[in-house]
């Protein structure tokens, strides 16, 4: 099976990509992730200054992380090593940066480019450690940020960005007109992951970044956003931590897709779990190139007006096999579906709205929907 | 004797790679340094500075001019610089002009006699002319602050009209309407800037800046408090005062307070620079801060970058830092949330 994929002019062996993060803090961290399968990495975010990070700065919560894990503790010239060990090692490398202004960010980019990274990401949508707005959150800032990269280098520049804007097409556009080559979404979402009730203290003293499986929705929902708004490719980032994740982002457009949380919470050992996942199932549904599913779901994609009202309802596929299980019956928000004492479900046409919540909360998923004779 | 050839036959490793661990240690493995070293300990060999100078026609040795050894600020700087100029096998030189210029002349005179590699003067009270004096030395020149005078020579600066702008934005956002301020010496184009963007922005408010509400000052504690009582006189009362550093406004508060004046209660207090100091006074001060170590790390690469390119590789850099408001408790802000994201 090809996985192979170009993405901005870079030849990757597979679309699977370490993100910016811990796991990325150094050369020999980024080449376990090689060694594992990835097809590139993303360095942890390198600034000219260092800023010490806090302990404890994780915490995990249900399937989602919280970190308010700042950026590299190393300085721009260990840098140039730890660069040097993946490029050594043969690996593809995008060096994510983050600088304030747009000669400070050419300065930095000239300085990585130098060290051999392949592409830049700049990483200016971090949800804690900067402003109550991100800096991705103003076109013009973007616009001037972007192009003093793109002026200054001659390797690919994508921009990471958040869903922490009001309008997401608008800064992926000024990114695409700055020339960006290529976007990432999404960056952790701001949050608080919980409250202490004994201690009545939050989770982590200061607000922090979401990652994890939850998130993925919201990152599947920018990617496609993003893909609408520009043609650029898209490297999808969010709650990946299985094959399925993957096809998902990348039947909605993006070229690749990064994971970290995923990484830190369950091992190394999902890399090639993901990969050989992916190619048995294009190989079962008679893909030959992960570039054939690309995009599919995302034309699929509708506007409110041009959704058919259909006179739909529910029906049983098959009877209900778990006695006990009243779920169903539970969230009908029109009181249509009951259950008799023998266990049999009936479902009332004329009480019906059709809203398909049963559909998706029954654990045996025996209903579905049909257009009803009325 | 020990000599470079004998290390690097023990260490078991080659001549370049031995000069590599003495001249550009990122370039090598931490295992392979660290067994070049421990060789060269144990053989007692050090490198003949002079001769390795001789050589590469470098003295390895850059400076830092600055105007005022006792301001945080220069310090600040002086701190970026050395960390850089360390990291990278170099020596620092540091002269303090006391913001006198024939003293600053005096010192760039005797950098060129010793062979300095490289000299960053900041916040200089030197001409183009003196400028040029320098580079045809051939000793590469950077400035920290604003660099209007030759276009050949790379700057780091920050915008400190934009700073002040901000500060005083603030004020006005939480209501201020009287606003005075307490200016720096004027001597200074960094301070002259502020005021610009003091009255830029009050007036852009619509809002009236009054002759006798512009208290001049001299930069440090002492004239903050004498500012301060000053203020405390005039009527109608300013509501709010721009002070154009955190040296002065801390003297200002302590003035201000002891004309039985609350901060911010009677009046609110903004300053610029963000040094230590102002997180420790009470009210905790509200200030603009801006990158001033960063400047000094920055300053350190682009002249090192400058003095290891080849003739006719460097670029001028001019890389601009911009200034960021720093939310605490003297000017009665409310909003917690922007005490902790801004």
């Amino acid at each position: 099976m090809d996985l192979s994929t170009d993405f901005m002019g870079l030849h990757l062996k597979n679309p699977l990509i370490l993100s910016s993060g811990p796991l990325s803090s150094s050369g020999e961290m980024m080449l376990k992730a090689l060694n594992a399968g990835v097809g590139a990495v993303v360095t942890e975010t390198i600034l000219n200054e260092i800023r010490p990070n806090v302990r404890p700065r994780l915490v995990k919560r249900g399937e989602g992380l919280q970190n308010i894990w700042l950026y590299t503790e190393l300085t721009l010239e260990d840098w140039k090593r730890e660069i040097g060990i993946v490029k050594d090692a043969g690996g593809t490398l995008i060096a994510n940066i983050l600088a304030y202004t747009p000669s400070e960010m050419a300065f930095l980019a000239k300085k990585v480019a130098g060290f051999g990274a392949d592409a830049i990401e700049l990483g200016i949508s971090s949800p804690h450690g900067e402003g109550l707005e991100i800096i991705a959150s103003h076109s013009d800032e973007i616009y001037e940020l972007v192009k003093s990269v793109v002026d200054s280098v001659d390797i690919p520049v994508m921009v990471k960005l958040s869903p922490n804007v009001t309008n997401l097409t608008r800064v992926a556009q000024a990114a695409w007109k700055a020339g960006a080559q290529g976007i990432s979404a999404i960056n952790t979402v701001r949050s608080i992951l919980g409250v202490d009730l004994e201690s009545r203290e939050p989770l982590l003293p200061t607000y922090g970044g979401y990652s994890g499986d939850p998130i993925r929705p919201i990152g599947l929902a920018a990617v496609a956003t993003i893909k609408q708004s520009v043609d650029l490719p898209v490297s999808g980032i969010g709650g990946i931590s299985s094959y399925e994740h993957l096809l998902e982002y990348i039947m909605l457009g993006a070229h690749t897709c990064q994971l970290q949380t995923a990484l830190m919470l369950r091992g190394y050992s999902i890399i090639p779990e993901i990969l050989s996942g992916l190619c048995s199932w294009l190989e079962s549904h008679s893909y030959h190139r992960i570039e054939e599913v690309r995009g599919t779901a995302l034309s699929k994609l509708k506007a409110f007006e041009e959704i058919i009202h259909e006179p739909k309802i529910a029906r049983l596929t098959s009877p209900c096999p778990l006695e006990q299980c009243r779920m169903c019956v539970i969230s009908c928000l029109y009181e249509a579906i009951s259950k008799t004492d023998e266990g049999r479900i009936r479902i009332d046409p004329a009480k019906c709205n059709g809203c398909g919540l049963c559909m998706s909360v029954c654990p045996e998923h025996c209903f579905e929907m049909f257009l009803s004779e009325d | 004797m020990a000599n470079i050839r004998k290390v690097a036959q023990l260490a078991g490793v080659s001549v370049a790679t031995v000069s590599r661990v003495l001249n550009h240690p990122e370039r090598v493995s931490d295992r392979t340094r660290e067994k070049v070293i421990s060789v060269m300990k144990e053989m007692d060999f050090s490198p003949n500075a002079l001769a390795r100078g001789l050589t590469l026609k470098r003295t390895n040795t850059i400076s830092l001019i600055i105007p005022d050894i006792q301001n945080p600020l220069y310090t600040e700087i002086a701190r970026g610089v050395e960390s850089i100029a360390h990291r990278n096998g170099n020596n620092l030189l540091l002269c303090n002009t006391e913001k006198d210029v024939e003293k600053e002349k005096s010192y760039v005179r005797m950098l060129i006699e010793k062979k300095i590699d490289g000299v960053i003067l900041a916040y200089t009270g030197l001409q183009d002319e003196d400028f040029q004096e320098i580079m045809r030395k051939k000793i590469n020149l950077l400035l920290c602050g604003m660099n209007t005078a030759n276009k050949k020579i790379s700057s780091v600066y920050s915008d400190f009209r934009n700073g002040a702008a901000l500060a005083v934005r603030h004020l006005i956002d939480i209501g201020y309407r009287r606003i005075a301020c307490i200016t720096g010496s004027d001597r200074y184009i960094e301070n002259r800037e502020k005021v610009k963007g003091f009255i830029e922005t009050m007036t852009g408010a619509g809002l009236e800046v009054y002759p006798h509400y512009l208290i001049h000052g001299d930069d440090d504690i002492n004239s903050g408090f004498m500012c301060a009582l000053k203020l405390q006189k005039l009527t109608p009362g300013p509501e709010a005062v721009f002070v154009c550093n955190d040296l002065m406004a801390i003297g200002a508060i302590n003035g201000l307070q002891k004309a039985g004046l609350k901060v911010p209660g009677d009046i609110g207090v903004v300053g610029y620079d963000n040094i230590v100091m102002g997180s420790f006074i009470e009210p905790k001060l509200t200030t603009i801060s801006w990158p001033v170590y960063k400047m000094g790390i920055i300053a350190a690469r682009i002249l090192l970058d400058e003095i290891n390119a080849k003739p006719g590789e460097i670029q001028t850099q001019n890389i601009l830092l911009e200034p960021k408001l720093k939310i605490r408790k003297s000017c009665g802000n409310i909003e917690r949330v922007s005490e902790i994201f801004n």
